[in-house]
């Protein structure tokens, strides 16, 4: 495909400058966002094992809410059951609000029944890692707020414009070559070569992907003023977000909603679909209402991981659904795609992990993006005949392209582990993941920046094997050592986060080795060079020792 | 895309405009996005009172925003794409003021 050279020259620029400003923070937020497609796993890898009580049969859960109450007259207000998810306790209340914050001091109260059918309650404070991890990815790490708004939602809107427009330029200036060389990855015509191909083969064949994320984080990030720039210019009165029909509760209710008539109504409305939870609300006021998760894996579901109804808790009248079939729930079932495309949410356990996997390659594909920056940048110097010094702005980028990208990783990593050990010492384990990912980001940073991009490279892969090591190590630790009182994966779930962890592992290990091996025998103009008068390389000892 | 030969014998170069061609994306393509959406709004499928179209719709104002802002680079000059941007906002605008 011909296009004019004047027109490709702006848009390679537009690219450049698009994807230099973004790169770091999307790479933050793909990593931590292919983690959050197994969220649940992951909390319930973090909590020990006491943290969940055990399950009652489905029709024994109205006597545990009545046992439960006569204890705790503060649950009609409200309360959460799990029906018969071994990932939960059976009934859960607690005075949190509802928001997007996460609350790493929130208590909250379980209760379930003894087989004889006597009432077990405690109070937990439950462990946050996963929702922690699913901010990181929603704020890149930004802390703050804006009205009520994160800031860091609101800056990564403003990136996901730039990464949108970066798509857009990046195939308009790749076209001419398409064809020729998507499938190319020359290996012999250099590393920088290599990068380019394996830039345009991740950018191109996940395209889809990457204009959904990056339409829905803009969405995401300005519903709100989009919302209002609509309603105070095309519409004549701005319509409501929902309707509110069948708000009003009877008169006369029983006290207490029964569970099993809800739980039976909501598995009635739709086929395909299961309650996986059922949140009691409002119940003592005329807003009374039941919001129900419906999970599904053949549908394309609204949330993150379920659809969700609103029925009215005493007569069961539909108050909202997102998952309405049929001409009158068409624009609901249409948002409800965007919405599932964004979070992987439909195809069950393969749907997560190809979600995974894209999410990875998109990281791979920020991370490349920066590595190619360098690599232009780094042509400029080759006509030196002394050994050159890489520009200011180069040394700067490496350092914090690795600082960042490698750093956010290996955090993430000592967070899971330190996590780990220091539960079983302190009381609420949530504020120590935060200190521990913000302090291990800012020392990968400032090493990164001391030690230079090539060493730190090196140092951060080998760190990260070595965390992630100490994930399934730290399991089999608590196997032979119950007195540490560590625990260890207790279902295929969560064995699976310490499986992966292993593999993790593996592969930092190798990425360190050819990090190393490129810095050692690699071009000694690199960025990536390790230069010989700080350290004497394994290369120059052998050569000394030869002389 | 063999515009220039057609069009224009003289194949001058577009100029990269780099502030004002931005500026222009970002505002008219945000107007022009909105009368679009509620031209789709009023008289695309299922009319005005659709249930939960209003939550398509705001979805629509992204892309369309995006589109413009990522091709606006594509104009030959700055003067140039204020003047096409111009007047497509005004004539979506006055569609949906008049039809409305």
């Amino acid at each position: 495909m011909q296009i004019r050279s004047d027109i490709l020259r702006i848009y390679q620029k537009v690219h450049l400058w698009t994807g230099i400003t973004t790169g770091i923070l999307l790479f933050i937020c793909f990593f931590a966002g292919a983690l959050t497609m197994f969220k649940t796993e992951i909390a319930a890898w973090a909590s020990p094992p006491s943290h969940v009580l055990p399950q009652v049969p489905v029709e024994r859960l109205d006597e545990l809410l009545a046992k439960a109450q006569a204890q705790h007259p503060e649950i009609s207000q409200g309360f959460t059951i799990y029906p018969n998810d071994s990932r939960y306790s059976p009934l859960t209340w607690s005075q949190v609000s509802r928001d997007h914050d996460v609350h790493l001091n929130a208590a909250q109260w379980q209760a379930s029944l003894t087989p004889e059918g006597e009432l077990i309650t405690q109070q937990v404070v439950p462990n946050q890692l996963a929702e922690l991890i699913d901010q990181l990815h929603r704020t890149a790490g930004i802390a703050g707020h804006v009205g009520h708004e994160q800031l860091g939602v609101l800056v990564m809107g403003v990136a996901s414009m730039l990464y949108f427009i970066a798509l857009v330029s990046g195939v308009i200036f790749l076209l001419p070559t398409l064809v020729k060389t998507l499938f190319a990855l020359r290996r012999k015509k250099g590393p920088s070569r290599f990068w380019l191909d394996t830039h345009n083969l991740l950018g191109i064949t996940a395209l889809p992907f990457h204009i959904v994320i990056a339409l829905t984080v803009i969405v995401f990030a300005f519903h709100d003023q989009f919302y209002d720039a609509l309603n105070q210019t095309i519409y004549k009165t701005p319509p409501s977000f929902m309707p509110r029909t069948a708000m009003q509760a009877p008169a006369e209710h029983p006290p207490l909603p029964v569970i099993s008539e809800v739980l039976t109504a909501a598995n009635s409305f739709q086929a395909d679909y299961q309650a996986r939870s059922i949140t009691f609300a409002g119940l003592d006021g005329p807003r009374a209402m039941a919001r129900i998760e419906m999970y599904s894996d053949s549908a394309m579901m609204r949330g993150p991981l379920a659809d969700f109804l609103a029925l009215n808790p005493y007569n069961h009248q539909v108050m909202f659904s997102t998952m309405t079939a049929g001409e009158q729930g068409i624009w609901g079932r249409i948002v409800a795609v965007f919405f599932g495309l964004h979070f992987g949410s439909f195809a069950g356990m393969a749907g997560r992990w190809l979600y995974f996997g894209l999410g990875l390659s998109g990281a791979m594909l920020f991370y490349s993006g920066n590595l190619l920056w360098l690599e232009q940048r780094r042509k400029l110097q080759k006509q030196a005949t002394t050994p050159v010094q890489q520009p200011k702005r180069v040394r700067i980028m490496a350092a914090l392209t690795v600082g960042c990208c490698l750093g956010s990783v290996v955090a993430i990593a000592a967070s899971m582990v330190l996590g780990k050990w220091l539960a079983p010492v302190l009381d609420n384990v949530n504020y120590s993941y935060l200190w521990i990912y913000y302090l291990g980001f800012a020392a990968a940073l400032i090493y990164s920046f001391s030690a230079g991009a090539a060493r730190a490279a090196i140092r951060l892969l080998q760190a990260g094997a070595l965390l992630c090591l100490a994930i399934p190590l730290s399991s089999l630790a608590a196997l032979c050592l119950p007195s540490l009182g560590l625990w260890a994966p207790q279902t295929p779930a969560t064995l699976m986060v310490d499986v992966v962890a292993l593999l993790s592992a593996a592969g930092f290990a190798y990425a360190a080795k050819v990090t190393y091996q490129r810095a050692v025998n690699g071009d000694a103009d690199s960025i990536w060079a390790l230069t010989p008068p700080t350290t004497p390389t394994r290369v120059n000892r052998q050569l000394s020792q030869s002389s | 895309m063999s515009l220039s030969e057609t069009r224009r014998p003289s194949k001058e170069k577009i100029r990269p405009d780099w502030i004002s061609k931005t500026a222009i994306g970002l505002v008219l393509g945000f107007a022009l996005a909105l009368a679009l959406v509620g031209l789709f709004a009023w008289f695309g499928p299922g009319g005005i009172e659709a249930r939960d179209k209003y939550q398509f719709n705001m979805w629509l104002v992204a892309p369309i925003w995006l589109s413009v802002v990522s091709l606006v680079y594509l104009f030959h000059s700055a003067a140039r794409a204020l003047l096409w941007l111009g007047g497509a906002n005004l004539l979506a605008w006055a569609l949906l003021l008049l039809l409305r």
